[in-house]
């Protein structure tokens, strides 16, 4: 077990290294000047040259590389062309609201995905209607599903908010976290977490709908396969209920399938995030990144690459952590 | 027909024979591809019909409908109008077309660069499959998404960076499999019988191999459409697409949020032609894989 | 005196599954009791439904087959027929047990042993499941509940899937293939094992198996099934000694005979294949392979009636020997082929032997865990071994799981490398496989002409003589010409492996290498192509060398003998002595536990 956290640690860090070469080569291959584009378009030769040379753009590439690996491990992205803060510091002003949003909106992807899937392998009635929604709803693109929220619960109902994490008239809780519900549950201050919950809710279920819906199909179509092996045979011949037959010997062994695409999903969030973000005015890193291209910020962009696809590995090499935990032929490996 | 009944051939009808088996074998390959063909015919059923949908379009893609801006959906304008005056029910059919053929392009493109790769590194083995299968499995262990979008705002917007930025995240896919299933192949007996029978590598590769990555090629490629049709929307919606005035659904939808709340059908008509294109395509996807699949088990 | 009532009666039992073309008729009216603490064999080839029975007594047929079951199945009195499934449910494990054919299969991966087996009781202490667990003879029962299936070998498995299907003292257990799986040693130890409990406790069994040996080691009473029905059943003894019903007598006479009483190449068969499941059988199912059949076989439908045992023939007890019809008219179409041409490409000189190897060793590397893993061990797959098969020799390899006996098949037809040693193989066309499962040998998406022509195109044979080649060659394994345009799916199992067997002599090579050639295939096709395989033998002067686990195969095609554990070779003599003389422990345990259907 302790050999397999190292292996699976060990091919993180090369996953990472990867990751910091794609985004290097991305740096290099842009077709603007980062120079010219630090000190603007009006700027003379010199100054431009001054600021290449400062930038380290003058040297030769495995200079370049070396150095810029150097500063991604101290943790220095550079500075934003159009805040002029460094972009870790914007990236740790952004990064609390997208957290706060994709951990409710994997939550809710989980337990709807569960729900889902052991609802399609009942089947009947019940599971054939639910897999012609399921089927639907996998083709509805996240910023349609969220305008139509928007406008349905928003603009017809007026029952939640539709833009922002907190009305506008209300103090932010001043908590450690950063996590506004975290923050505001330990202060105490509960009519303000409900607030926040109730600006949550549909950005969240936005961002959770579509992984929900792969998860439902991947648990579904595992928990299918497992259902003909013969040992589920072996446990209705021991005289089980066939609920205990499919939560105690299927839904275990499915589990690896559908550990593996919730991890690939995690992926999908990220690039949903910037979308949900866009449509909610969510002020987090999808926000970010969307102003960073309509500026041409590359440092901004290249930064949040750098830390949302840090992010995509680490939680994966978790989840590979999980599957082996869940899988004893696996742990044994 | 039994082998035993009958064990003696008819000696006199062995001299068509020959023309017999070729016949023969001629038409389980053509039952084979025509599987194939008849799976896929209704994508191309759905790229004639977006191909000629802007031909019915009332106006052009930036004409003024003189109904006005920001009308409702009337008779003289089917979807309402943008905020610009224009005809949103004929932005979505260019729209439509943009999508549909943007999301085969990327699939074909990234389809023939990872089979290339997957069969390489399957075919060759040894050290060549380790590196190309190790870079493959680096782009797939990265958040394809954000890679996408970083490509996208490094190349700068526009429709073609944002195609080659979904190649470059699609492929690694496609080697997986093609490479999977030529190891598979490799790995089962009839790849030895062939070895043993002096078939030359090439052959053997060609022959043997290769076909079998066919089918898991063609069903993941149809199922992938649907896929292609939401990402690029994404993409488009956030702002990395063809820059205005063009029409993409995606983008369409974005621009129009800011009249989300008085005039809903600006966003939302562009928001369900993706899906409905989307729909299409996993339709279609699911149909081709269950069709290729009972063809492949017979 | 009256008998009890039986603890399972199945009577006119009739099921149906969809399939492809049509409803499979699985079940046509099949018939069996079993009396409390019977050991009872259902012996019968695939498709014979014999499985099914055991599933519908179980209530397990899978739901998604939309199986149509009428009769009856009266398990101790209770009608699971059309039972609610909540009713049957409780029969299973109080009332009737079962122990299935794969032992990795049949148990959760993700589930510790002794859970499961508690599970099977309804809930048990540790010390009850280390109780149940050595009363299946495993030793250090309470380590063993603590692991997971894959940690344990097949045999043990198998022991405990038999300790979970006695866990809650049911009256009947069924046992589907339980031995198929394992090597020949383990097979006796399980067999023994489930026959001693079943008696001990008072347990009747239900052994369902394709083999009849395997039935006759421990049952008291053989039903034979075919087509869906029983066509004969009486006590073990009844069986052997002569079975009454033609397609008991050639199953019985097919097999091939640890004692050698039947020879390579003249193994009876029986002809023809069994009825197509998608069509109703009018008359005798049976008929159309039958050399007893008359007019009064076509119909009506033959009733089991009572003759001292079970009897469903129009003329039982006709027949009391097998005639080798069908072997002699496969040898007549070799020898035909073998004029016509096929032949002509000399197999090589005699004098040259087919192939020497000499000091041929292999190891494996170790495997290797992970980046950071050092590798484990080299794996030393054969150890040192010297053979040599004569010009048109056999020679059989005989061995278990694990004992090298394919590895070094492989590295003498050159698949594999070997670490140390040479192969020095005869001149002429390079030696040619015929694998276990023909239909994975054969490429699917290939014709079977394409596959030979193939063949002779690498031998650099003008095109337009491979059409006559091609015929010879199919026409010699028995296929008519038209297979040569099927693609392996469309060809039954056994014409797969002729299809395979074609393409290794279309060009006729020194040395045959046959790896398990007939285990996958029932018990009379298995002996057509071990009849085919010693014909053309003889025919194209080509030497076998034969890998099997199945001694008395061996026994039937091989000069020589050479038997293999651990890598090494045990012992080696003509094929005769080393039956009758075995000079090894190992490989006289060998020859105890091989299922033998032979009166007593």
């Amino acid at each position: 077990m302790t050999r397999l956290f190292l292996n699976r640690a060990l091919a993180m860090v090369a996953v990472l290294f990867g990751l910091a070469v794609a985004v290097f080569v991305l740096q290099v291959v842009i077709p603007t000047d980062p120079a010219r584009a630090m000190v603007g378009s009006n700027a003379p030769e010199e100054v431009v040259a001054q600021a290449r040379a400062d930038l380290g753009y003058d040297q030769p590439i495995p200079a370049q590389f070396a150095a810029y690996l150097g500063r991604i491990t101290r943790g220095d992205l550079q500075h934003s062309l159009h805040t002029h803060n460094p972009v870790s510091d914007d990236l740790g002003r952004f990064a609390p609201a997208t957290i706060e949003l994709g951990f409710y909106a994997a939550l809710i992807a989980g337990a709807l995905g569960l729900g889902l899937g052991l609802l399609l392998v009942g089947g009947g009635l019940v599971g054939r209607v639910a897999r012609v929604v399921l089927v639907g709803w996998a083709a509805v693109p996240a910023f349609l599903t969220g305008m139509l929220l928007i406008v349905v619960f928003y603009s017809w109902l007026h029952v939640l908010p539709g833009s922002g994490r907190v009305d506008d008239d209300l103090l932010l809780p001043d908590g450690p976290t950063g996590l506004l519900t975290v923050d505001a549950l330990l202060t105490g201050q509960f009519a303000l977490l409900g607030n926040l919950i109730s600006h949550l809710v549909l950005p969240a279920v936005t961002l959770a709908l579509l992984p929900a819906v792969a998860i439902a199909r991947t648990l579904h179509a595992s928990l299918e396969q497992v259902m003909g092996e013969d040992y589920i045979r072996t446990a209705r011949s021991k005289g089980l209920r066939e609920r205990t037959v499919l939560l105690r010997h299927a839904l275990r062994n499915a589990a690896g399938p559908t550990l593996t695409m919730a991890g690939l999903l995690v992926g999908l969030m990220l690039g949903g995030v910037v979308v949900v973000e866009q449509i909610f005015s969510w002020p987090g890193l999808g926000l970010y990144v969307t102003q960073s291209i309509a500026y041409s910020d590359f440092p901004a962009i290249t930064g949040t690459t750098l830390a949302l696809g840090a992010a995509y590995v680490v939680i994966n090499f978790w989840v590979d952590v999980a599957q082996a935990v869940a899988d004893p032929r696996l742990r044994s490996a | 027909m039994s082998a035993v009944k009958q064990p003696v051939a008819d000696i006199t009808t062995r001299g068509g024979a020959a023309t017999l088996w070729r016949q023969r074998a001629a038409s389980a390959d053509e039952s084979r591809t025509g599987n194939l063909v008849r799976a896929l015919w209704p994508l191309l059923g759905v790229t004639l019909v977006v191909l000629v949908a802007p031909l019915l379009a009332p106006y052009g893609s930036t004409d003024i409908n003189p109904a006005g801006a920001l009308q409702a959906p009337s008779g003289a304008a089917w979807f309402g109008t943008d905020e610009l005056s224009r005809d949103v029910f004929s932005r979505v059919l260019f729209g439509l077309r943009t999508s549909w053929l943007s999301a085969l392009a990327v699939i074909a493109v990234g389809a023939v660069i990872g089979s290339v790769i997957g069969a390489v590194a399957g075919a060759v083995g040894g050290w060549v499959d380790a590196v190309l299968m190790r870079t493959t499995d680096l782009f797939l262990a990265m958040p394809a998404p954000v890679l996408a979008i970083a490509v996208v705002a490094a190349l700068g917007p526009s429709l073609r960076n944002t195609l080659i930025a979904l190649a470059v995240v699609w492929w690694p896919w496609y080697a997986r499999i093609v490479r999977g299933e030529v190891r598979r192949m490799a790995a089962r007996p009839h790849a030895e019988a062939a070895r043993l029978a002096g078939v030359s590598r090439a052959r053997l590769i060609r022959k043997h191999l290769l076909p079998g990555a066919v089918a898991p090629v063609f069903v993941t490629m149809s199922l992938d459409v649907a896929n292609l049709v939401l990402a690029l929307a994404s993409l488009s919606f956030i702002g990395l697409g063809a820059p205005p005035p063009a029409a993409e659904l995606g983008a369409m939808s974005a621009r129009a949020t800011t009249y989300l709340l008085d005039q809903p059908w600006v966003s939302v008509a562009p928001g369900v032609a993706v899906a409905v294109l989307a729909l299409a395509g996993t339709v279609i996807g699911d149909r081709a894989n269950r069709r290729i699949r009972e063809g492949a088990a017979r | 005196m009256k008998p009890p009532a039986p603890i399972l009666d199945v009577r006119d039992l009739r099921v149906t599954f969809s399939g492809r073309g049509g409803r499979i008729n699985a079940l046509r009216g099949m018939s069996l009791q079993i009396q409390p603490g019977e050991v009872v064999g259902l012996v019968g080839e695939s498709g014979s439904g014999k499985s099914v029975l055991g599933l519908t007594a179980l209530g397990l047929l899978a739901a998604a087959s939309d199986p149509q079951v009428t009769g009856s199945v009266q398990l101790d009195g209770f009608e699971m027929v059309g039972a609610s499934p909540e009713g049957a449910r409780q029969r299973r494990g109080t009332a009737i047990g079962a122990v299935f054919q794969d032992p990795m299969g049949s148990l959760n991966p993700v589930m510790k042993i002794g859970r499961q087996v508690a599970e099977s009781a309804g809930g048990a202490s540790d010390e009850e499941v280390a109780a149940m667990l050595e009363a299946t003879g495993i030793r250090g029962p309470a380590a063993v509940a603590r692991c997971f299936p894959h940690e344990l070998s097949g045999g043990m498995r198998q022991r405990v899937m038999i300790a979970m299907a006695l866990a809650r003292h049911p009256k009947l257990i069924i046992a589907d293939e339980p031995t198929t799986a394992l090597d020949v040693t383990v097979q006796a130890k399980v067999l023994d094992l489930l026959a001693t409990t079943a008696r001990e406790r008072g347990v009747a069994l239900l052994l369902v198996t394709h083999d009849l040996g395997v039935a006759a080691r421990i049952c008291d009473r053989i039903a034979v099934a075919y087509a869906g029905r029983i066509v004969e059943q009486g006590t073990t003894e009844e069986i052997l000694d002569g079975p009454r019903h033609p397609y008991a007598l050639g199953l019985l006479a097919s097999r091939p005979r640890l004692d050698g009483a039947v020879r390579g190449g003249l193994l009876p068969t029986l002809p023809g294949s069994a009825p197509d499941p998608t069509s109703s059988v009018v008359g005798c199912a049976f008929a159309s392979r039958c050399p007893a059949a008359d007019g009064a076989c076509l119909t009506p439908v033959p009733e089991a009636h009572e003759d001292g045992r079970l009897v469903a023939c129009h003329h039982p007890g006709e027949l009391t020997t097998w005639p080798d019809r069908a072997a002699q008219v496969i040898k007549a179409a070799v020898a035909e082929s073998a004029a016509d041409g096929l032949a002509a490409r000399k197999a090589g000189d005699p004098r040259t032997p087919a192939v020497v190897a000499t000091g041929l060793v292999r190891e494996f590397d170790g495997r290797r865990s992970g980046m950071l893993g050092r590798r484990g061990p080299a794996l030393r797959a054969v150890g040192g071994i010297d053979l040599t098969v004569p010009a048109g020799g056999s020679v059989a390899i005989v061995g278990e799981s694990g004992s090298g006996k394919s590895t070094l098949l492989r590295m003498i037809v050159g698949l594999l490398e070997p670490t140390e040693g040479t192969v020095r193989l005869a001149p002429g066309p390079s030696p040619q496989m015929v694998f276990q499962d023909a239909g994975a040998s054969l490429t699917p998406w290939m014709s079977v002409g394409e596959h030979l022509a193939e063949r002779l195109a690498a031998v650099g044979m003008p095109k337009r003589e491979h059409a006559a080649a091609i015929d010879r060659a199919l026409h010699a394994v028995g296929l008519p010409v038209d297979a040569a345009a099927r693609r392996p799916a469309q060809l039954s199992g056994g014409q797969r492996q002729r299809a395979a067997i074609a393409r290794a002599i279309v060009v006729p090579p020194p040395l045959i290498a046959c790896d398990e050639p007939v285990s996958a295939l029932d018990v009379s096709l298995a002996a057509q192509v071990l009849n085919l395989l010693c014909d053309l033998r003889q025919q194209l002067g080509l030497a076998l060398l034969f890998v099997t686990h199945d001694l008395a195969a061996a026994r039937a095609v091989a000069d020589e003998v050479v038997v293999m554990q651990g890598g090494l070779v045990i012992e080696r003599a003509p094929t005769d002595q080393l039956f009758t003389a075995p000079s090894h422990d190992y490989t006289r345990e060998l020859i105890a536990a091989v299922p033998e259907a032979v009166a007593a």
